[in-house]
């Protein structure tokens, strides 16, 4: 940071040498004078300096790219938000001045100048944009609080996901990545998906819940390391019908554009182009473009990755395989739109989480930049590597096991954890503390005594993980049961779920052999 | 010969520019420029080669800058003249051209007189 005042910035594009002089030496010393006398020399200024650029005096009449010209690229570039545009051209037909205020000037100088009212609306334009930047970063403000409990909620969920699922962070973080970038892409190629900057945002953070699903998906088959039967593979592919219906039932704002974006891209995130996806066999641009988008980065993240039942393939093979068709069927706009960003992919990847930020400059969108940064840290979940093996490896109390309990109690019905050698059960409470139950665990399935296939011994007994499905009272549910050290002891945390009818019918159905 | 009357010969008028550019010295200084200024000679190429969109700009250029120097006379001609080419060639241009010539040659005749008697440049 350079302690020297840096003086306002002002460019002024016009194909006249004289113009330019005449309001440059009207504009005074006060200013660092830019001058451009075309418009693709403008926007050349305008693509080097940014947004350090403060104001755009603009000609309309220039060669090679005129001022319109120059207006519709910075609508296109959404510069023209952050900086604003005086024109100042000798076209004074009310048409022209009307086009030009429709593509976002802020004001009209008209000819022939006169100092005062040059400087006066110069100084006028600046301060009204200053204004507007710290009005925004208010409201951002205000908008951040909002948002934060949905944000929480995501964190949360994520870490869920994260610790059921036995996944690195990583995963989550890379599909936040690439989502975004694809995203950013895919609105500098085109219109057509109407993706404000919060749209955006919203969409790369809901990626990390597109396979919360896979909470319901016994540990067996969610971690097998050899291929899985088909039966097996069906009840996997229930992950994102089940992942929906979660996200469906949890106690926020459904029509929260998060939760919405969560639920599309949770449900339909392994739709296919050609239609022949799951579950609900949506084609073309039915699927929603956060579902696109997410499906794909899903699958280069999974090919670039090593997984239990696969080691990592290279960037170049992976994007071989997606553009081959060989994993799954993505639209061609999508597919133009990786090929071209692949490199940038896979720097950023091998960049790491660290480097990954955005944009830095003093804007006027500095606010939702900010906004945006705070998000940013919010929703990125801290990468962990655990193995299955290592589950349970730091010892759990206070703080952490409250959270996680809180987590969990989100998409479980009832979390407890178990003392294997004596039956008891404790509630896990505000503090974290353990709170003895009067009932021994087994009578939860009113049972008279321990559960010939207790879940939680086999779990205690192999320090790792295991799942069942209990049936009691008319109903079915799913129980998983994880070793974990805490303060108090080795304990086994019992997870338990009642699964809906619609997945009942599901199970009973792939039980017979059908397919989702 | 003051700047007012080197205005007055080029049919400009002194007054108005003075109300916008405060200083003497800045119009001076501007009045000099527009010696070097290169749009009339690019006017003249272009009618020449019937380069109408190359004249409808240099023409169009050429009035701002009058408008801005209170050069009346050449800025109305030069006006004309571009509403002329706005959409390539029409009849009157030729006409109308002829009159910026003339406008033109006038402007830079006083302007230069005015110069060789302050003795140099500014």
């Amino acid at each position: 940071m350079t302690e020297k005042e840096q003086k306002i910035k002002i460019l002024i594009a016009d194909d006249s040498e004289m113009n330019r002089a005449i309001l440059a030496e009207m504009l005074g010393e006060g200013y660092e004078i830019l001058e451009a006398e075309d418009g693709e020399e403008a926007l050349d200024c305008l693509t080097r300096h940014g947004t350090t650029i403060s104001l755009v005096l603009l000609d309309i009449v220039m060669p090679k790219m005129d001022g319109f010209g120059v207006l519709t690229e910075m609508n296109k570039k959404h510069l023209i938000e952050e900086i604003p545009v005086i024109m100042i051209s000798a076209e004074g037909g009310a048409e022209a001045i009307r086009r030009a205020y429709n593509l976002g000037i802020s004001d009209y100088i008209s000819r022939p100048f006169d100092m005062e009212v040059v400087r006066k609306r110069v100084t006028n334009t600046l301060m009204l944009y200053a204004k507007q930047k710290q009005l925004l970063e208010m409201v951002a403000e205000q908008v951040y609080e909002k948002q934060k409990s949905n944000t929480l909620m995501v964190n949360i969920l994520s870490h869920i996901v994260e610790f059921r699922n036995g996944e690195s962070g990583l995963h989550v973080i890379h599909v936040h990545m690439i989502t975004r970038l694809l995203l950013e892409y895919i609105r500098l190629k085109t219109d057509r998906y109407d993706l404000s900057d919060g749209d955006i945002q919203l969409i790369s953070m809901a990626s990390a819940l597109h396979d919360i699903g896979k909470i319901a998906i016994p540990d067996e088959i969610l971690n097998k390391p050899g291929r899985l039967t088909q039966e097996e593979f069906e009840i996997m592919k229930t992950h994102a019908l089940t992942g929906a219906s979660m996200l469906a039932d949890l106690p926020v704002a459904q029509d929260e554009p998060l939760v919405r974006y969560s639920y599309e891209i949770c449900r339909w995130h392994h739709e296919r182009y050609d239609g022949k996806g799951y579950p609900d066999g949506l084609s073309g641009e039915q699927i929603p473009i956060s579902a696109q988008v997410v499906g794909l980065a899903d699958v280069y993240d999974a090919l670039t990755s090593e997984r239990v039942y696969k080691k990592a393939f290279s960037h170049e093979k992976a994007l071989e395989m997606i553009l081959g068709g060989e994993c799954g069927v993505f639209s061609p706009f999508l597919m133009e739109c990786l090929r071209e960003l692949s490199g940038t992919i896979k720097e950023d990847l091998e960049k790491g989480p660290a480097d990954y930020s955005g944009e830095g400059g003093v804007s006027i969108r500095k606010a939702e930049a900010m906004f945006r940064e705070r998000q940013n840290r919010q929703a990125s979940p801290v990468p962990r590597q655990r193995s299955r093996e290592e589950a349970g490896d730091g010892r759990l109390g206070g703080e952490d096991l409250r959270r996680l309990a809180e987590g969990l109690e989100l998409v479980y019905d009832r979390v407890r954890l178990v003392d294997v050698s004596s039956s008891a059960q404790y509630r896990i409470g505000r503090e974290g503390e353990l709170t003895a139950e009067p009932y021994d665990c087994y009578r939860i399935w009113d049972r008279k005594g321990r559960c010939e296939n207790c879940i939680s011994a086999r779990a205690y007994a192999g320090r790792s993980r295991a799942s069942k499905w209990e049936r009691s009272g008319g109903g079915l549910y799913q129980v998983d049961a994880m070793y974990i050290e805490t303060e108090d002891g080795p304990f086994v945390l019992e997870m338990i779920r009642k699964l809906s009818e619609e997945e009942q019918s599901e199970l009973l159905r792939i039980g017979r052999g059908g397919s989702v | 010969m003051t700047l007012r009357e080197a205005y007055e010969q080029l049919g400009g008028d002194y007054d108005e520019v003075l109300s916008r550019l405060p200083s003497e010295r800045l119009v001076k200084k501007f009045a000099f420029k527009f010696l070097e200024d290169e749009n009339y000679g690019n006017l003249e190429r272009a009618m020449e080669t019937e380069d109408w969109d190359s004249a409808f700009r240099a023409s169009h250029t050429i009035k701002g800058v009058c408008q801005n120097l209170g050069f009346r006379a050449l800025s109305d001609s030069s006006s004309a003249l571009t509403e002329a080419l706005r959409n390539g060639f029409s009849p009157e241009a030729p006409d109308l051209f002829g009159r910026v010539q003339e406008d033109y040659e006038r402007t830079v005749r006083a302007l230069s007189r005015y110069r060789e008697e302050e003795g140099g440049n500014a």
